[in-house]
Formats: C-alpha cells, sequence, structure tokens
C-alpha cells in the first residue's frame, strides 16, 4: 500500500463513521452543529496521529493479554496531557475544544485504530494511518453536524438562514440517529460506484 | 423595601453560609436515569453496544447485565477512589487514567467470573466483553457521578439505573431488529442504516418521557 | 508477544508509570499558567460586562462564601470614580443540565436605578449546540437581562412565568442561568448592605410598605471576608 493511499484509504473505503462505525458516541453527541463536529475531529485526529505512533512503538514489548489496558492507558495520558497543554497555552482553541477533549478517551476509534493498524505497522505509516482516519472522521462529522444544524436550526456554520421555524427535533437526539441513518444509506450508494 | 423578586434560598443563603440544593429524591434519580435521560437515547453514551449486540434479544439482556454489573461494580469503585486516594493527594488530574484502569481491570475480573460460571454466557458474550472497556458508558457514569458530587449511595442508585436504562433500551431495540430482519428493507438501508434510524424512532418515543421528573 | 504473569504485570505496571510521571509532570508545568489564563479571563470578564472607560481600573473584590460556592463582588472604580460592580456568581440553588454555570454580571448605577450592564458566561458543560448556546453574544437569555433593571425580572423561565426567554430546547439549562443571575444580583444586593431579609422574601410582595429590619451586617461580613 502506498503513503497516498493509507491516508486517502481513512476517507472513503475506510471511512471510520460511515465504513467502519466507529466512535458513534461522540459522533452522535457532539454534531448539534457543524462547526461542534469539526472540532471534535480535529481533536481526536490530533489524539489518533500521537496515540497511533505511541502504541506502534511500544508494540513489541506489550504482551496480549494486557494490551488493550495498556492502549488505554496510553490513550487516556494523552488525553489528559493535550487538556492541560491546551488549557495552559492556547485557552482561545481549548474554550471551544474543550468540551470534546474528555470524550476522546472513549472513543473507540483510536482503540480500534490501535489494534487494526498501529500495533501491526511502522511508526511512520501509523501516523498516515491517524491522519487519513482523523481526515476522514472530521469530514463525517462535519457533514453530520452541518445536516443537523441546517435542518434543526435552519443555520449553516452559526450562520443562519431561517432559525425559529425548523424542526428541532433534529438537533435533539432522536435527529442524531435519522441523520447519521439517511447520510450512511446516502454514502454507500455514492462509494458503491 | 419594594418588591421582592430573590427567592428565599437565594437569600437565606447570604445570611446564613449554607444553601439548599435542589433535593432530588432517589426515586427522582432511578426515573430520570432509566426514562428521561436514557444513556444510550437521550445521552449517547454506550452507542457501538447498543449497535453492535443488540441483533437478539437473549444476548442483549446478557449484554445489559454484564453491563450493570461492571457499572454498579466500577462506580463503586471509582467513587472510592475519588474520595478518599485523588482528592486527599490532590491527584484529581489523573481521574481519567485511574477510572480507565479500575474499568479495564473489572471487566477482565468479570470475563474470568464468567467464564467459570456461566460457559454459555461467555460464549455468547465473549468477544463483547472486551468492549465494556471502550462503552462510553462506563467511564462517563463513573465521572458523571463524581462530577455532580453524589453520595455513595447515590451514585450506587445512579450508576444502577443508569445500567438498566442501558438494558432497557438494548432489549427493546433487540426485540424491534429481530423483527426487522423479517421485513423486506430496501437494499441500500440494510444493517446499520435502518438500525440507526429504527434507535431514532426509539429515541422519540423517549423524548416523551420529558419533564416527567426533576432532574439529577 | 506471548503474555506471562511477570510480564503482564511488569510492562502495565511500567506504561502507567511512565504515563502518570508524564501527566504529572506536565500537570506541574501547567498548573501555574491555567490559574494564571483563568484570573486573567475573570479579570478581563469583569471589564468586559461594565461599560468602556478612561484611566487605571481600581478592582475590589468582596468575596461571600456560601457552603461550596463563592460569590466575588467586584467594585470597579477608574479616577476614583464608580464604574459599576461586577459579580461573580454561580447557580447556586439551580443545576445545569450537566453543571453548575458560572456567570460574570456587570450592574451599573444610573439616577438611582440599578442595570444589568453585561453578561457573560465563565463556566458552563451545557450541551454543544444546545444549552451551549449561552455563551454566544446576543442569545436570548442574555437579551431577557441586560440593560434591565434586575429588580423588575423575575428569576424563572418565561414559561414559568419568569422574565427568561428559554434557550431552545434547553429549560433546564436556562433555569440556571437565571438562577445564576439571581444570584449575582443577591451578592450585589449584599455587597451594599441592602439585601432584603429571608422573611421578607417569604411574604414576597404582598407587603411591600412595611418597615422591615434586616438581619444582615454587611459591613461586618464584608470586613470578615475581604482577607481574600
Amino acid at each position: 500500500m502506498s503513503k497516498l493511499q493509507i491516508i486517502t484509504k481513512g476517507i472513503l473505503k475506510d471511512n471510520p463513521t460511515f465504513v467502519l462505525i466507529l466512535g458513534m458516541c461522540p459522533t452522535l453527541g457532539v454534531t448539534s452543529s457543524a462547526i461542534n463536529g469539526m472540532g471534535m475531529g480535529v481533536a481526536t485526529m490530533v489524539v489518533l496521529i500521537m496515540s497511533n505512533m505511541v502504541i506502534s512503538l511500544i508494540k513489541g514489548i506489550v504482551p496480549d493479554k494486557v494490551r488493550i489496558p495498556a492502549f488505554i492507558v496510553v490513550i487516556a495520558s494523552f488525553v489528559t496531557i493535550i487538556e492541560m497543554l491546551m488549557k495552559a497555552y492556547v485557552p482561545s482553541l481549548y474554550a471551544s475544544l474543550g468540551v470534546f477533549i474528555p470524550l476522546i478517551v472513549v472513543n473507540c476509534i483510536i482503540l480500534g485504530r490501535a489494534e487494526a493498524f498501529a500495533s501491526k505497522n511502522s511508526i511512520f505509516d501509523s501516523a498516515l494511518d491517524g491522519v487519513g482516519i482523523g481526515l476522514g472522521f472530521t469530514l463525517s462529522l462535519t457533514a453530520i453536524g452541518a445536516v443537523r444544524e441546517m435542518l434543526g436550526a435552519g443555520s449553516i456554520f452559526g450562520y443562519s438562514f431561517a432559525s425559529d421555524v425548523m424542526p428541532l427535533l433534529f438537533i435533539l437526539a432522536p435527529g442524531g440517529f435519522l441523520v447519521l441513518g439517511y447520510l450512511m444509506v446516502l454514502f454507500n450508494k455514492i462509494a458503491k460506484r | 423595601m419594594g418588591e421582592i423578586n430573590i427567592s428565599k434560598e437565594v437569600i437565606q443563603g447570604f445570611v446564613d453560609g449554607t444553601v439548599s440544593v435542589e433535593a432530588i429524591t432517589l426515586f427522582a434519580i432511578i426515573i430520570g436515569a432509566i426514562f428521561v435521560n436514557n444513556v444510550v437515547l437521550s445521552q449517547f453514551l454506550g452507542i457501538c453496544p447498543f449497535l453492535g449486540v443488540s441483533s437478539k434479544v437473549e444476548t442483549s439482556a446478557g449484554m445489559g447485565m454484564a453491563v450493570t454489573f461492571v457499572m454498579a461494580l466500577s462506580a463503586v469503585v471509582t467513587w472510592s477512589l475519588q474520595h478518599f486516594i485523588l482528592v486527599p493527594f490532590g491527584i484529581e488530574y489523573m481521574q481519567t487514567i485511574v477510572f480507565i484502569l479500575v474499568i479495564a481491570a473489572l471487566v477482565q475480573m468479570v470475563e474470568i467470573v464468567l467464564k467459570k460460571v456461566s460457559p454459555s454466557l461467555y460464549q455468547a458474550l465473549g468477544i463483547f466483553l472486551p468492549l465494556i472497556t471502550t462503552n462510553c458508558a462506563v467511564l462517563g457514569v463513573a465521572i458523571i457521578a463524581v462530577q455532580k458530587d453524589f453520595d455513595l449511595l447515590t451514585t450506587v442508585v445512579y450508576s444502577v439505573s443508569i445500567a438498566f436504562g442501558f438494558a432497557l433500551a438494548l432489549v427493546l431495540f433487540a426485540g424491534i431488529r429481530e423483527r426487522l430482519e423479517v421485513e423486506d428493507v430496501p437494499q441500500g438501508m440494510r444493517g446499520v442504516p435502518i438500525a440507526l434510524i429504527t434507535a431514532g424512532l426509539l429515541a422519540m418515543a423517549f423524548m416523551g418521557f420529558a419533564n416527567v421528573v426533576p432532574l439529577p | 508477544m506471548k503474555s506471562s504473569l511477570l510480564n503482564m504485570v511488569l510492562v502495565l505496571f511500567g506504561i502507567t508509570a511512565v504515563a502518570a510521571f508524564l501527566v504529572g509532570v506536565v500537570n506541574n508545568i501547567t498548573k501555574d499558567t491555567i490559574a494564571q489564563t483563568e484570573q486573567k479571563n475573570k479579570d478581563l470578564a469583569k471589564l468586559e460586562v461594565l461599560p468602556a472607560f478612561e484611566g487605571e481600573a481600581e478592582l475590589r473584590d468582596t468575596v461571600r462564601r456560601i457552603g461550596d460556592f463563592e460569590i466575588n463582588v467586584t467594585t470597579v472604580k477608574a479616577n476614583g470614580v464608580l464604574v459599576g460592580y461586577a459579580v461573580e456568581a454561580p447557580s447556586i440553588t439551580r443545576n445545569g443540565y450537566a453543571d453548575r454555570i458560572n456567570l460574570m454580571v456587570g450592574f451599573v448605577e444610573k439616577n438611582d436605578t440599578t442595570i444589568i450592564n453585561g453578561i457573560k458566561v465563565l463556566k458552563q458543560s451545557e450541551t454543544p449546540g444546545l444549552g451551549a448556546n449561552m455563551t454566544k453574544e446576543g442569545n436570548s437569555l442574555e437579551r431577557s437581562a441586560v440593560g434591565k433593571e434586575p429588580k423588575t425580572l423575575a428569576f424563572a423561565v418565561s414559561k414559568e412565568g419568569g422574565s427568561f426567554d428559554a434557550l431552545t430546547g434547553s429549560t433546564i439549562s436556562s433555569r440556571a442561568y437565571a438562577n445564576a443571575v439571581e444570584t449575582a444580583y443577591a451578592g450585589y444586593l449584599w455587597a451594599k448592605g441592602e439585601l432584603p431579609s429571608a422573611e421578607d422574601a417569604m411574604s414576597g410582595a404582598t407587603k411591600p410598605n412595611e418597615e422591615q429590619t434586616t438581619n444582615v451586617e454587611p459591613e461586618a461580613q464584608k470586613g470578615e471576608q475581604n482577607n481574600e
């Protein structure tokens, strides 16, 4: 597999949201607006790239049976460290992304990629995989957020075009399931062609 | 002095320095956690096992039981760790790492016990058990319970109720999916998409519980 | 790699130790910066909720602790002239959807009336896209209070007969917001020694003209709390 393919497969062929169906909780939880979806996507991508690299680095020394706890500790410490660094040095970015950071710990994408890719591949390839999957995740979340925001709040990226008359349902929990379901149908249709 | 628009609770607070925070009964917590704020259908926690293990009523009931057990146990352990170790030593920032480790260890333990006690259930749940570790609901509940400053009893009641809510959603959903199996679903919608749309409709039904009790 | 009890314990322990060490180190490095940033943000927020003024600001904090909560009334003066009061207050009797809400509320006094000049959300962890909209400029909650006289407000959401237009789909968050404004107003009155007594509040508006003795002695309390 070429280096470029590792990146691009995360966007279409191995799209984490629509194909691998990973990380559903943050996907549904934060996509009430496009900008939130994007924020979560970017935050996840950063953690994913770093955790993939570290896990690829330590893959040789971790016994199989404690693999999952060991990986989770690595991920949880990364998330904690990133949260603290952001709080201290880029508080404005933290103000907008802060709420998503603790959620990343339990995002199965990170552990999923650690298991499926990083524990079998080189550091560089693992980083690229993080970039690809991260990009795919960001794009999907932004798309879901955009649809939900348009339908439910009548705005896009915060620019309002028809507030007050839209069905709020799409921002609430059921709308999350419905929009994701229909977008998945659409994605499968396009990807199959 | 004119019309006074400040509630007596707030004024009382300034007068004697104590404040009676909205009292929430255990009953409200139970109903709130199972129905109003259903962990899966309104809080979006634990979606992965919800979609993954919900094709048969039997397996989903088993999964619900396993999650209930792990959740209640981990809530007690994490609560004790938070109050007797993290806070006294001033290392609250280690919370995420400590909590997730406790949960991972508990899951491993449940796996070993289940293997001995009920091999058939272990067979059915085998591959999903490790998934409980990344079931965000378990970590989520542990963190929420600490965040909301629940006491130990409330924590236990809350986490068991949340787990019942999870099991309820899972079993209901599995029931619907069993029926869907034999229905003629359009090609592109088979599998996860129709499951998600079904979950959306189920979530809509659960919205009917909103405002039934004051939320914890 | 093959698992044996020894290497399992060793590796897991090793990784946890390294992780704990790193997190601890980063925490030590960032702790002070985070505290400074938070303080700076609070100071900025104090000025943001008050009208612009010339000259050096002079801040004096009066702190009241209620249970675990802290209400901080900052008297802001510029060149000896009172600009207004910036009150930092949590929603003490109402929880938000996720947690308490902390607000900075600015009060200015003009011709014997008090007006809410500005509100800034300091801390909230409400649902993104719903309750979290309270941080957006010009949201319905902010519009319901800013520019109004606090004594004319009813601190509840409009569908419960209050003056606050709730955020769409977030009644619980909106209630907590109204409660935080109420607490801030009470804090402002308390700092000025004008807080009505509890008995007064209980009877409410039914006997508006009766003289009431207040059982609060703000001057004395100020002395106690001022060393914060």
